[in-house]
């Protein structure tokens, strides 16, 4: 009896290990957690919709069939291109100028995926403003969040583009109280971020002009980047994270509602009113190749920050300052 | 070979304390001039022979390069006096709220009992969440700078005011009223004096705090002058060496404004001799 006991309780463990294992893995090729790369990255400084594609790409798994764990890492921009530089991180998003001023002081960063095909910055009037174009900003207040950041190089990139000095129009550092400044009359115009303010005064009942920088100038606006180091000696893994973000942003370009739904599993306490952020960035993302650079949108960059004084001098070559290798090896099926 | 190595010891503690005999006795300038120059071999080997990227640890250098340059173009000038025209207001308006706040506090139980609360709480709410509130409260980008630096000195001020006055012996009180003296004559005879060096510690702290408020007003708020934008703008254009130059800046400007609070400690504390 005691014999039978022994063996019926082996025999019940070995079912039990059996079933575990069995319930554990039920694909060869979907890699255990151990055999993931963490990837930590810096992205924009608080969760929000507009990073949409990168939770797609995380949550349908995308990344990890590449064999990476990627968490993102909200912080300030600057940050993930001094850890990027650093070695310290792999990839970052930011935006154009940063890859511009950081190359200009020495960091050995490359821009390798153009998310946002269209700079996200415009100047925006009430219509009884009559600021029609851009040389109608000539002589008006102009409210800006301050002589710093992409807003204030995409500002500047539409006024060099219209032959506009930035000491034309009268400029006034406001923050980020844009909105409140144009309701108030404080300014005639503000530099906002193009899926934001703009859905924000017109929900107000405001009608509104809009100056996109992208109407005008070629600016590099916000991508991926990594670094030298890996583009050298690890371009598998630079291919892989580019492959799997394209992913997601065809993803969110195919059905922005399923990844609005999606984002809210990252961004705490996502209201629906938000939808309106995400749809309108679609627009900005979308391209027959998705995630190509304009090299002619980096010289102009370079442009725009010499003569705002950000960097002293022009690189020796732009054309290091980029590359669009990974993302024409790695299109998504659409 | 115990003694043997006691009386090692023993040389080596008179080796050293020979040494540091004839090192205090060196004037004070020429000491700091030596740490000066000894802390800047250091940096300099560290930013050398570290393998640090400039944009991580520039070395002395490139920052001295650096601040020629926005000392010949008058930036660092234009910029510091900005930051200067709020601390000092700060500072002084931080004084002048909580001397009578402090005194009441120090003489009133009642006061203490009511208000002290408050006041504690109010130090675990964080400056840099409040300083956003204050520029949409106060429409003037200066005077919201200038009142994020008198947050941040009110408190150690105020509590090196109770300190001092509660510091007054009872005995010199009874002495006081043995001589049939008037409250006024109480505190300006008495008071003031025996708290003044514990209030003039607190100044100190006050002075050099009042610094890192303007600069917290002025990230919240760059409006393109001061130190806080200097440093905002310089991070980010990745010029770590003018970074480096800004915190040279700060740091100077709160050293004078703790030198000119020990200036005006030795004329208000003549009568009575300061022990090092």
């Amino acid at each position: 009896m005691k014999v039978l006991h022994r063996f019926g309780g082996a025999l019940l463990l070995v079912v039990l290990v059996m079933g575990l294992t069995a319930c554990g893995s039920n694909n060869a090729s979907d890699p255990t957690a151990d055999d993931l790369l963490p990837i930590l990255l810096p992205v924009g400084f608080v969760p929000d919709p507009q990073f949409a594609p990168l939770y797609v790409a995380i949550e349908r798994g995308y990344y990890r069939e590449e064999g990476l764990a990627v968490e993102l890492d909200y912080g300030f921009e600057t940050d993930g291109v001094a850890l990027v530089g650093a070695g310290r991180r792999s990839f970052a998003v930011v935006s154009g100028e940063q890859v511009v001023m950081a190359r200009a002081q020495g960091i050995p960063v490359v821009y390798i995926l153009q998310w946002y095909q269209e700079f996200p910055v415009a100047i925006v009037s009430k219509t009884s403003a009559g600021i029609n174009s851009p040389q109608d900003l000539a002589g008006r207040r102009v409210g800006l969040p301050g002589f710093f950041g992409a807003s204030y190089v995409g500002y500047a990139g539409l006024l060099f583009a219209n032959g506009l000095a930035l000491e034309d129009p009268i400029n006034e550092e406001i923050g980020f109280t844009q909105v409140e400044a144009l309701r108030t009359d404080r300014v005639e115009a503000a530099v906002v971020y193009i899926s934001n303010e703009p859905l924000q005064l017109r929900a107000l009942g405001e009608e509104l002009n809009v100056l996109r920088v992208a109407d005008y100038t070629r600016l590099i606006a916000n991508g991926v980047i990594t670094s030298e180091e890996i583009i050298a000696n690890d371009p598998d893994l630079a291919a892989r994270f580019v492959r799997a973000t394209l992913r997601g942003i065809a993803d969110t370009l195919a059905d922005p509602r399923a990844a609005f739904e999606i984002s809210r599993n990252f961004v705490e306490a996502l209201s629906d009113d938000r939808y309106p952020v995400l749809e309108a960035s679609l627009p900005l993302w979308d391209a027959d190749i998705l995630g190509l650079t304009n090299p002619g949108g980096w010289a102009e960059t370079q442009d725009t920050l010499l003569q705002i004084g950000f960097i002293d001098a022009p690189l020796d070559n732009i054309n290091t300052a980029y590359t669009n290798r990974f993302v024409e090896q790695n299109q998504p099926n659409r | 070979m115990t003694e043997i190595c006691e009386n090692l010891g023993n040389l080596r503690i008179i080796f050293v304390m020979t040494h540091l005999h004839w090192l205090q006795r060196l004037p004070t300038w020429v000491a700091l001039i030596i740490s000066a120059a000894l802390l800047l071999l250091g940096w300099h080997l560290l930013a050398e022979l570290g393998g640090y990227d400039s944009f991580i640890l520039p070395g002395p250098l490139p920052v001295y390069r650096q601040f020629l340059i926005v000392a010949g173009d008058g930036r660092l000038l234009h910029h510091t006096m900005v930051t200067v025209s709020q601390v000092i207001p700060g500072l002084f308006i931080g004084c002048l709220i909580a001397m009578p706040l402090g005194y009441l506090l120090a003489k009133s139980p009642l006061a203490e009992r009511l208000i002290s609360p408050y006041l504690i709480a109010s130090q675990a709410i964080p400056v840099i969440a409040v300083a956003p509130l204050l520029t949409i409260w106060i429409q003037s980008t200066y005077w919201s700078r200038v009142w994020v630096a008198v947050l941040v000195v009110f408190f150690p001020i105020l509590i090196n005011i109770i300190t001092g006055l509660r510091s007054v012996p009872a005995e010199l009180y009874e002495l006081m009223h043995s001589l049939q003296a008037t409250p006024w004559q109480i505190f300006r005879q008495l008071e003031i004096p025996a708290a003044l060096p514990i209030i003039l510690a607190g100044l100190k702290v006050g002075a050099t705090l009042s610094v890192i408020g303007a600069l917290v007003g002025e990230f919240v708020q760059p409006k393109s002058q001061g130190l806080g934008f200097l440093l905002i703008s310089a991070r980010y254009q990745f010029k770590t060496d003018l970074v480096f130059v800004v915190l040279f800046a700060l740091a100077a400007v709160a050293l004078t404004m703790y030198g000119l609070v020990v200036l005006l400690e030795r004329r208000l504390l003549r009568w009575q001799t300061v022990s090092r």
